[in-house]
């Protein structure tokens, strides 16, 4: 009686099943599938992690479980059983990507009103960029630009989304981890194409080993949120934490070894000297001598020596670099609680032989589930870098160029004698044949005998609670700080031109160190409005507070030589400088829902900003739709299997910087008391915010089954009420004032296309193709300002130049005169006639970024091996070498081989238009071309198209056998910037010689700034390959 | 079902209702610190009596060309003009004539952007009639003059007002203010005579006030000699009243001097030009200090690298170049940087060296910077005498003289056997032994000469010397006088000048920066001028 009983009210109840539902390769939570009993008429929802609780009648039932983008698949559970774990794959039919979108809001990427791309995690971790993570991305996201500092390892680069909007400000994305912007300040860049240290940047910290995912939210209508700089766009990374019921340990293992690559062209065909003539003892460094025939001659040392060809002094330079990368990660959870755990050692040895980076990271993630309703999600991370040998960036005493600057005669034996004791023992440069003794020195000098260091300790991390008041409402807030501290040392020895002048040496310490403190409070919620309506909605508030400070010790000379602490300084000298920077925000937004078909979003944020005047507050809204039109029409035809379009506006504000609206005084050290100057910008009161007003046009569409997927995006943005500084007449006492005012637009188009050609059992090919195009126009600056400069004011090569009517980038520099029936203008001994000897202003040579950039991920699948493969192109651009432009004064690159003994005629003509029959010979072509440190920069402007083999990958899945312990082992062979497919010529065809090929990689800048278009000592950019293993436990 | 869907809907707006509403409060709640957010802590926000005197100590940095404009300022264009020194490097225009319109502007913005705001805070924070305001007015001056005398016609009586267009005011009404301003100086200091103004915050005579006053009435001098062919009565009468007011007697005890601190980029100007090593004594002093065997020469420039022999003094060892070479010909032997002089041991550092021996000075970036010296006042008192002004009382050749004395003590040359043995040489300029051969620049001997002529020519070549390194005062002063004989440039660049031996650049072109960004303000200027906007039309007091 008692079983009958029990078994009846066992019949007649209904039973709870619980259960969690995942992505069934790399089981990942699967948010928002939709369960049904079959049979049954109850459906229920999954929350963000996938977990699901549903009544179902006893015995056997089968649930149908569905979610768009992944197969619906029916599990039978049986009569005893209470938890289900389900695995659902992904179905290629209805790709139904889910992406981590501004604050952390998850959603169905089908639903969003704008455009969202994805990179997967191992095309992140396995082929690494050695200087900096941002360097992965290129060409496997449509219209993104990456240019790497030229500062070695670890140090800064620029990501561009859409193109340039920013003329003071900057233009880089931002990076958003975990739903809060990272701090991403680069301290000192390259402002101009003199030189300068090239520092760290943020995103340089960031580990991708611990990316869980990474989507690029192009628009500022996807990251309208976010507020400040959004406008740029937004790289929203989510990173590992650990999962319910399953304990996993990764491993992820890489060695590199890199070269320089894409090195000058140089000549091998004539010696250290002038004028066809070796000149004994010479200190002269340039490369105009003889041909290099073996003949004995007295060198700069007073040895006896021989003149012969030293194709690989410069190679010699440089060493093989080696980075060895080394993660582990541990992940494991019950349904209470969930960590994740990592430590990453990155270690590189930089093709700068005095280069090296150690690199820590540690990441801690726990989620706790304190209650059934309240849950919290703590995450540490720390990390420490060392990097030595910072080589500088630019034309400056730098290593690298005074290497580029050594006569081609050199014997690189010769060169490693760069010092000598002096009578106090102390080590003196010896002689060295610079092309410029006030500047270049012995490279190895430079290597050797001055350094610059850094140490960054970074800690960030949040504590984040999350309260389900209701089933459909939940509040979540959370507390993060992000922090920054670096220790930079530049020590110069005694003797080291340019940055020593008084005896002993020079030392500088340079602390900068950044705080943001970020909180916010969100509610969300999410309510069926009616049968087919669905709406979701989010309000909440965020207080973000970045903090700066720099400090600065040091002395241009030291009681004792080359003693490097602020204990011997002789001159010393401090300074501090720093900004906070505090902004509270309120937003609301929401997303409208019918029939799972036709989505509209809007949001609305209100900024106070503590950089503006009272009343401190702006707002700004953002307003989408989106229709799946294969949802909505079911007559389409068989081919179509989805088409979606989309259209999106958005206001993006940012407040300015910070201190501007009031007046300020500055101390400046120096005699007696020091000085106080008043700053020589004009303070701005009335400061406004600037705007970027976005909009975008989107259309998807799938064809045969899935098997080729289309996106087209076009989009347009102006930036408005820019803060541009405007050059006031300096006789009002002030050089320029801050003003709101231009109009910057960029417009474009992108195109995605992904497809599957051959899919079997054993073999398949799946080929990515991003394609995008950006156009830019200054529409306006201001009433009174036409034209302003993106730095670089000393014009060495060329100037990056903003003028009304022009587009960013447009770069301006002297030239080769033509007349009006385009013939050149030679003077009277044969030389070019150009405008930097008429005293003519420079005029415009193009522009430096590229118009279309095009990315080709292959990726083929046989049996357990994997190779995939990148092709990265750029088309269009300009670059200008300045490098070239001073190495060719010296004789010393390939272009002036030809014509040394003259007989050159250019076949160009008078300024009274007649021929002139003068010939000229390549020393007096070229130094006319260049004017060594400044000159000519047409002459050495490139077209910067380029398209090459970025990245290669062949994987092999080893068969793990009777292995148990193991989940899956991985190895492959990988390969970076492998060669050249095209690449762009210089702009002009000089007469005689026509046009060179581009030597340098354009990727490569001497900064992060957005002073571009010019190179001039940038590093050599490298070509890596290398080696991965990845297992799993 | 559709209840409880309702109840949602209404729950969600009236929650949202509140979350906006409290948002809106907390954002203005939170404003409250946001003044004190957004100000720098490193910087001053007003001044006041205990930040007064950094304004001057900057003033008097921008007005005498610091370190971080000299190179631009001076040394390019001014230094080369008046044949100090040759330009080594090939990537330097502006021996050759062409003015670098980006770079010239450090003799221009600095005194605009950076003195007068500081003098104008000194103005309006003091007593007209106290020492520290007059002390003020003459930095004014001097700054100003500096810039009036590349320029002509420049900014000046509306300078300083927030505006869109400043205009540019004739050279004349600017030379009569600076006269108006020195001469109520001179009346106010005496009232002071005795007392200090500003201390330590003084960097050229550390506030003494005694010796502002002959600074002041040396300047006064100096600017009457240079309007002395325009304005000749006007000229006569200024001189005549800055004599009688005092002027610098006595070396080194009256030398104006700015110090320099070495610290933060404080650095004399001059020495961080010679470690960028980037000029050369020019043909012009090798042909003058090496006829005069002149006791100057071991102070002024070091032996060539060339010679390997590091003793001062041995004449032959020291070599200069013509200036505006081409870049072909700077190329050549005899042109090298190791074949010429660089300049002086108290510019160059340890790291010059001669025959392995060091020449150069550890403190050298902190070596005194020359702004006005004794030397320069009897010079202009010689001068005053010849043109029939009543200088104090002595002869022509007496004051000559003195300046000669004065400039050798100023020097380091105190012996008084050798400053005479010096005054009664009848040397002359030789031949520089340089790579175009020039002959010796002139024929003019170092003992006072009995032709009135000649002894113009002496005064003047002499206080070129006397002048040494202020290239700024010895173009203007050569320009002004046109009488002491320069070697022509070797080769100008620039298509305006096409015969160098006839032609020479008498002042710089409008700025760029200026017609960009006061375009109306240099119409005003060009008006002013009276005549074209290029390198050959003469300043208002330039009648050669």
């Amino acid at each position: 009686m008692f079983f009958l009983a029990c078994s009846f009210l066992a019949f007649a109840q209904e039973r709870t099943i619980t259960g969690k539902i995942s992505e069934e390769t790399n089981k990942s939570s699967i948010a928002g599938a939709t369960i049904t009993v079959k049979g049954g008429r109850k459906t229920v929802t999954a929350d963000a992690n996938g977990a699901f609780t549903i009544s179902a009648p006893a015995g056997n039932v089968t649930l149908i479980i569905s979610s768009i983008g992944f197969a619906t698949k029916e599990v039978s559970v049986s009569a005893d059983s209470r938890t289900v774990d389900i695995l659902l794959g992904v179905d290629n039919k209805q790709l139904g990507e889910v992406v981590v979108t501004a604050l952390g809001i998850t959603r169905q990427s089908k639903t969003l009103v704008y455009a969202t791309q994805s990179i997967a995690t191992n095309q992140l971790n396995e082929v690494r960029s050695t200087d900096n993570f941002l360097g992965s991305l290129s060409g496997k996201v449509a219209n993104v630009q990456i240019n790497q500092g030229s500062g070695g390892l670890g140090s800064g680069a620029k990501i561009v989304l859409r193109g340039n909007k920013s003329i003071q400000g900057s233009n880089n994305a931002l990076i958003v981890v975990d739903g809060v912007p990272t701090l991403n300040p680069t301290f000192s860049t390259a402002g101009n194409d003199f030189g300068s240290l090239q520092s760290s940047d943020g995103a340089s910290d960031i580990n991708p080993d611990d990316i869980e995912s990474m989507t690029v939210l192009r628009g500022a209508s996807a990251a309208a949120l976010y507020g400040s700089q959004a406008g740029n766009g937004v790289l929203v990374i989510s990173t590992k934490k650990g999962k319910k019921g399953r304990f996993e340990v990764t491993t992820n293992s890489g060695i590199g070894f890199e070269r320089a690559w894409a090195m000058p062209d140089f000549q091998n065909t004539y010696g250290q000297g002038n004028g066809g003539v070796l000149a004994d003892s010479s200190q002269q460094g340039a490369s105009w001598g003889p041909k290099m025939t073996g003949q004995s001659y007295t060198d700069y040392l007073y040895n006896k020596n021989t003149l012969t060809q030293q194709k690989d002094n410069v190679k010699d330079f440089f060493r093989t670099g080696l980075t060895v990368n080394n993660s582990v990660g541990v992940s494991g959870g019950t349904d209470k609680m969930q960590t994740y755990f990592s430590y990453t050692n990155n270690y590189a040895k930089g093709i700068i032989r005095s280069n090296d980076l150690n690199r820590h990271t540690f990441d801690f993630r726990i989620a706790n589930q304190l209650s059934s309703k309240l849950s919290s999600d703590v995450k540490i991370n720390y990390s420490t870098v060392i990097i030595n040998g910072r080589p500088r960036t630019g034309e400056e005493n730098s290593q690298v160029f005074d290497a580029y600057e050594m006569p081609r005669s050199l014997k690189t034996a010769d060169a490693l004698k760069y010092q000598a004791p002096n009578t106090f023992d102390v080590m003196a440069p010896t002689n060295w044949p610079a092309t410029n003794n006030s500047i270049y020195q012995n490279p190895y000098w430079m290597l050797n005998n001055t350094s610059i260091s850094s140490v960054r300790t970074r800690i960030n991390g949040f504590v984040s609670l999350k309260y389900q008041i209701l089933p459909w409402l939940s509040a979540r807030g959370s507390a993060n700080l992000d922090k920054i501290n670096d220790q930079y040392e530049e020590k110069y020895q005694q003797g080291t031109l340019l940055w020593n002048t008084n005896s002993g040496g020079s030392f500088m310490v340079t602390t900068p160190a950044w705080t943001q403190k970020w909180f916010d409070f969100i509610v969300e919620g999410n309510n069926q409005l009616a049968r087919d309506l669905k709406l979701t909605y989010h309000v909440g508030a965020i207080r973000q507070d970045v903090l700066y400070d720099v400090k600065t010790a040091g002395s241009n000379g030291l009681f004792v030589a080359n003693k490097f602490s602020l204990n011997y300084a002789s001159n010393p000298s401090t300074t501090q400088d720093g900004s906070e920077i505090i902004t509270n925000a309120g937003f609301a937004q929401a997303n409208l829902s019918w029939k799972d078909a036709v989505f509209i979003d809007a949001s609305y944020r209100r900024d106070w900003n503590s950089t503006l005047p009272s009343p401190y507050h702006y707002s700004y809204p953002s307003v989408g739709a989106s229709v799946l039109i294969s949802e909505l029409v079911k007559e389409l035809p068989l081919a179509l299997s989805f088409l979606k379009v989309s259209a999106n506006y958005a206001h993006v504000g940012n407040g300015g910087a910070f201190g501007i609206t009031n007046a300020a005084y500055n101390y400046v050290q120096g005699a007696g008391n020091g000085g106080i100057a008043r700053s020589t910008t004009l303070n701005i009161p009335g400061l406004k915010p600037e705007i970027v007003k976005s909009w975008e046009l989107g259309l998807e569409a799938h064809f045969l089954q899935d098997r080729v997927g289309f996106t087209a995006t076009w989009y347009k943005s102006n930036a408005i009420n820019e803060l541009l500084n405007l050059n006031l007449p300096v006789a009002t006492g002030y050089a320029t004032q801050y003003i709101n005012a231009g109009n910057i637009e960029n417009h474009g188009w992108e195109f995605v296309i992904n497809a599957s050609p051959v899919k079997t059992k054993d073999f398949s090919w799946d080929v990515a193709i991003n394609l995008s195009l950006n156009r830019n126009k200054i529409i306006k600056l201001s009433p009174e300002l036409k034209e302003t400069d993106l730095g670089g004011g000393d014009n060495r090569s060329a100037l990056p130049t903003i003028k009304e009517g022009g587009a960013y980038g447009d770069l301006y520099a002297f030239q080769w005169i033509k007349n009006t029936k385009g013939q050149y203008e030679v003077n009277a001994n044969g030389t070019p006639y150009t405008t930097y000897s008429s005293g003519d202003p420079i005029g415009f040579i193009g522009n430096f970024n590229p118009k279309e950039l095009v990315g080709m991920t292959n990726t083929f699948q046989y049996k357990r091996f994997n190779l995939r493969f990148l092709i990265d192109g750029k088309l269009g651009g300009i670059l200008v070498s300045g490098t070239e432009m001073n190495l060719a004064f010296s004789g010393i690159t390939k272009g002036t081989e030809k014509f040394r003994e003259g007989g050159w005629n250019l076949g160009g003509v008078d300024v009274g238009g007649n021929a002139v029959s003068a010939t000229t010979n390549a020393q007096a072509f070229w130094q006319t071309a260049s004017g060594q440190r400044y000159g000519v920069g047409e002459f050495f402007a490139y077209s910067a198209s380029n398209i090459r083999l970025r990245e290669l990958s062949l994987g092999y899945d080893i068969p793990l056998g009777k292995i148990t312990a193991l989940k899956s082992l991985r190895f492959s062979a990988v390969a970076r910037n492998l060669f050249w497919i095209y690449r762009g010529s210089s702009i002009l065809s000089i007469p005689g010689i026509g046009k060179r090929k581009m030597w340098m990689d354009p990727d490569m800048s001497n900064g992060n700034g957005n002073f571009q278009g010019t190179e001039y000592g940038a590093m050599p950019s490298t070509r890596t390959l290398g080696f991965n293993l990845k297992a799993s436990f | 079902m559709m209840k409880m869907q309702y109840k949602n809907k209404l729950f969600s707006l009236r929650w949202t209702a509140v979350m906006s509403a409290s948002l809106a409060l907390l954002g203005l709640s939170c404003t409250k610190s946001f003044p004190d957010t957004n100000t720098n802590k490193n910087t001053i926000s007003t001044i006041g009596p205990s930040t007064l005197p950094f304004l001057f100590s900057h003033a008097e940095d921008l007005a005498t060309v610091n370190a971080g404009n000299y190179q631009v300022a001076q040394n390019l264009f001014a230094d080369q003009y008046a044949q100090y020194f040759a330009c080594e490097a090939t990537y330097f225009p502006s021996d050759r004539l062409v003015i670098r319109q980006d770079w010239v502007g450090a003799n221009f913005n600095p005194y605009y952007s950076g003195v007068l705001p500081a003098l104008q805070t000194v103005f309006s924070s003091t007593d007209s009639l106290s020492a520290e305001h007059a002390l003020g007015e003459i930095i004014w001056v001097l700054a100003f003059h500096k810039a009036t005398d590349y320029w002509g016609p420049i900014p000046y009586f509306s300078a300083g007002k927030i505006t869109t267009s400043v205009p540019y005011d004739p050279q004349a009404a600017i030379y009569d203010d600076f006269f108006k301003r020195l001469t109520a100086v001179d009346a106010i200091l005496k009232t002071h005579a005795g007392a200090n103004a500003f201390g330590a915050y003084d960097l050229i005579y550390a506030g003494d006030v005694n010796k502002w006053i002959k600074f002041n009435n040396t300047l006064r001098l100096r600017l009457a000699m240079r309007i002395s062919k325009v304005d000749p009565t006007r000229a006569k009468t200024e001189a005549e009243a800055a004599v009688a007011a005092g002027v610098m007697t006595t070396s080194a005890s009256d030398d104006g001097f700015i110090i320099r601190s070495a610290v933060n980029g404080d650095n004399n100007g001059l020495s961080i030009m010679s470690d960028w090593n980037e000029f050369r004594m020019s043909a012009t002093m090798a042909s003058v200090l090496k006829g005069y065997q002149d006791p100057r020469t071991a102070q002024f420039f070091v032996p060539t690298a060339a010679s390997k022999d590091p003793t001062p003094g041995k004449f032959a060892n020291y070599s200069g170049l013509r200036n505006g070479l081409t870049v072909d010909q700077l190329g050549l032997g005899p042109n090298l940087a190791a074949a010429n002089s660089h300049q002086g041991p108290r510019w160059s550092s340890t790291g010059v060296t001669v025959g392995g021996v060091v020449v150069g000075l550890a403190n050298y970036t902190s070596t005194p910077q020359n702004v006005i010296e004794t030397a320069e006042a009897y010079f202009l008192r010689a001068e005053g005498v010849m043109l029939g002004w009543n200088m104090g009382g002595q002869t022509a050749q007496q004051y000559y003289e003195l300046g000669i004395t004065n400039s050798l003590q100023q020097w380091g040359i105190t012996d008084a056997t050798a400053i005479a043995n010096y005054i009664s040489s009848t040397n002359v300029p030789v031949a520089p032994g340089d790579y175009l051969n020039s002959p010796p620049v002139s024929t003019v001997p170092i003992k006072w000469s009995s032709d009135p002529a000649v002894q113009m020519q002496q005064i003047m070549t002499q206080k070129w010397l006397g002048l040494y390194p202020d290239g700024l005062e010895a173009w203007a002063d050569w320009r002004r006088n046109h009488t002491m004989k320069l070697y022509p440039v070797a080769n100008s660049d620039n298509p305006l000048i096409t015969n160098t031996a006839t032609q020479w650049i008498r002042r710089i072109p409008f700025l760029d920066s200026e017609k960009q960004n006061n375009a109306a303000g240099v119409t005003t200027g060009v008006t002013a001028l009276g005549g074209a906007d290029n390198i050959l039309t003469p300043l208002w007091w330039d009648k050669n």
